[in-house]
């Protein structure tokens, strides 16, 4: 597997560098601000490419803004978008440029080897990845008089699980229950929100975010 | 100073630049714009003079019955903003500025809000001012109108005397020659006249700045509370540094060193019991993580990324999305606002919530975030116990600080058992 590394701290970009090659892909580019990511890019076509948010010049939004042109530029690119902080907003933005291949979670997430890997590899797949943090403030700021208060507790941190990606078989192992118990929770989450149930992990996270966007 | 030169005699072009002069002097705008001027001013203090009285006569006998009380409040309202038009009126006539005089309020309550305006002398010099145009305005016009009658009667006297003898101002024309002398003291005196239009309507606007400008108790007034706010926020920068320190030095700081005395230790007995090493390595692990998620609400509480990327929507929108207790947000702004105004709006937000998570036992929130005009208003008002005081809670009191700091102010409704309502109110530019 390919990937393309933007980050514009030597420190962190070597550290993940390192980690991916140790996980077996190999990494293409390393570069510090957008434009070099674009350029990247369009010339090797990574299977993945793993962007922080803050860089040069301006250090707001450069790296997301370039993620978004990216995709726009070379449809089908997948990204990992990594941020100190994350928010609803910029997770809608990103996923407004299609959510196939998409991801986004805190930096911190890093520091989980294998949960880190598993997200990129999902992402490379063609998968959504979007960071607990993100799913919890979507689900929050639904939760006013809307049909996402006829949710049980349970059902509610079901759904906040497929929207991270996971799968029937991760959520059980997560909460502890049974794959059966999951498969009921998701079909009854499905029939409350009129949501049409899906099999593909990806699409059961578009499926959930497209409800809480509304 | 000139050299004194040998008078020559006029010449025929001497004479027609001294017409053409005269002529100009008669023809230039500003007197004529004085003279109108002046004539608005008795209308305009004739209007403000009958409904004024007729207002606070009617307000001060209804308050016997409590009607009269409302009444006389919104005629309050009614003649500052006759002043402030006043003040307006002289901007576009005479392209002066004259700045409000009135005290800044930073009540918290409605009652602290009319006991701050009944108490601010501004307000009842405007009111004085409004009183007075009529007076003044009916004395400007009338020695306005008589210097403006006696050069036109003089000029005319010739015609007077044609008709049949005449008697000007006590001056008994008895002769043509006569006649023509007191018209040719007219034509002198016609542009003296219109100079008097002039000098007039200055008086008025030194006598409207003295009562509508800031006088300079109020300007004192102002500079205390400048002082005293720009102290506050000297002190609430202060206190704001010393919590991040503390921060800093009671969390991040102490688990690095837990986290680097794991890793050492691990270190030591990576060869002599790698059982016991994986442990420490794995304890200093979820220590580095803690540290990560503590500095990252550390930051994110000195200043948001999102704030400066996306402005106060995405901003409060995440706040509200972190807040325990379920929030609606409702952010109605077309534009992004200064930065400093941001902020301030942001912080309450921030604070309200927290109070509203910690203290107020709610079930729902609402903020409310709108602009009219050149002020922001910022609301965050919850379902709660109530019974919040803006001088026990230190956060708010801070706020309020901040609020000064730009003219804003801070206003907390929080009956006991009826929910809190803290209302942040500020100019925020043109």
């Amino acid at each position: 597997m390919r990937a393309v590394i933007a980050e514009d701290s030597v420190l962190l970009r070597e550290g993940i560098a390192r980690l991916l090659t140790d996980a077996g892909m190999e990494v293409v580019a390393r570069v510090g601000d957008g434009q070099a990511l674009l350029t990247a890019i369009e010339q090797y076509r990574p299977d993945v490419s793993i962007v922080d948010v803050r860089m040069p010049p301006h250090f707001l939004d450069e790296g997301l803004r370039a993620a978004i042109e990216a995709r726009r530029r070379v449809p089908g690119s997948r990204i990992v978008v990594l941020s100190q902080y994350v928010e609803e907003r910029y997770a809608t933005e990103l996923i407004a440029s299609g959510a196939d291949g998409v991801g986004y979670l805190l930096k911190d997430r890093v520091a989980d080897v294998n949960d880190f890997l598993a997200a990129v590899r999902q992402v490379a797949g063609g998968g959504t990845v979007l960071d607990s943090e993100v799913v919890a403030q979507l689900v929050a700021r639904r939760r006013r008089g809307d049909r996402l208060e006829s949710l049980t507790d349970r059902e509610r941190e079901v759904l906040a699980l497929m929207a991270e990606g996971r799968s029937n078989a991760a959520i059980a192992e997560r909460l502890f229950v049974s794959e059966g118990t999951v498969e009921k929770h998701v079909t009854s989450i499905f029939g409350k929100l009129g949501l049409p149930a899906t099999e593909a992990n990806h699409r059961r996270v578009l499926a959930v975010l497209t409800y809480l966007r509304e | 100073m000139t050299m004194a030169t040998p008078r020559p005699t006029p010449t025929l072009d001497d004479v027609a630049l001294v017409i053409a002069n005269y002529s100009r002097r008669l023809r230039t705008a500003e007197p004529w714009n004085a003279g109108a001027f002046i004539v608005v001013n008795a209308v305009i203090g004739f209007a403000w003079f009958c409904l004024l009285i007729v207002l606070l006569i009617a307000g001060g006998a209804l308050s016997i019955i409590l009607i009269g009380l409302p009444m006389l409040w919104a005629t309050m309202r009614l003649w500052v903003k006759g002043a402030r038009w006043e003040r307006e009126r002289l901007h576009r006539v005479f392209g002066i500025e004259i700045l409000p005089p009135h005290r800044v309020t930073q009540a918290s309550s409605w009652r602290g809000g009319i006991k701050a305006r009944v108490t601010d002398l501004a307000v009842w010099r405007d009111l004085s001012y409004l009183l007075l145009l009529f007076p003044v305005g009916l004395l400007e016009l009338s020695v306005v109108t008589l210097a403006a009658f006696l050069p036109v009667a003089l000029i005319l006297s010739p015609t007077y005397f044609w008709l049949g003898g005449i008697d000007i101002y006590g001056w008994n024309i008895e002769s043509m020659l006569e006649a023509l002398f007191a018209s040719l003291i007219g034509v002198v005196l016609l542009p003296l006249a219109l100079a008097l239009f002039v000098g007039v309507a200055r008086a008025h606007v030194e006598f409207a700045r003295w009562m509508l400008g800031p006088s300079s108790g109020a300007l004192q007034e102002r500079v205390d509370v400048l002082t005293k706010s720009r102290a506050g926020v000297m002190e609430a920068m202060l206190g704001e540094r010393r919590r991040i320190e503390r921060d800093l030095h009671d969390g991040a700081q102490q688990r690095i060193v837990a986290l680097a005395m794991d890793l050492g230790m691990a270190k030591e007995k990576l060869d002599s019991d790698p059982v016991v090493a994986r442990q420490l390595v794995e304890s200093a692990h979820d220590e580095a993580k803690r540290v990560l998620v503590e500095l990252r609400e550390l930051v994110r509480g000195i200043h948001p990324a999102v704030l400066t990327d996306r402005g106060l929507d995405a901003a409060i929108s995440a706040v509200a999305g972190r807040s325990p207790v379920p929030v609606t947000v409702n952010v109605r702004l077309k534009e992004r606002l200064p930065e400093p105004v941001e902020a301030t709006a942001y912080f309450v937000v921030v604070e309200a919530l927290a109070n509203v998570a910690k203290h107020s036992r709610a079930t729902r929130a609402k903020v409310t975030v709108t602009r009219h005009k050149d002020r922001l208003s910022v609301e965050v008002q919850d379902d709660g116990a109530g019974g919040a005081n803006p001088i026990l809670g230190t956060g708010l009191t801070g706020l309020g600080e901040r609020l000064a700091a730009l003219d804003g102010r801070l206003t907390v409704i929080s009956p006991a058992n009826g929910g809190t309502v803290v209302r942040a109110d500020l100019p925020c530019g043109p």
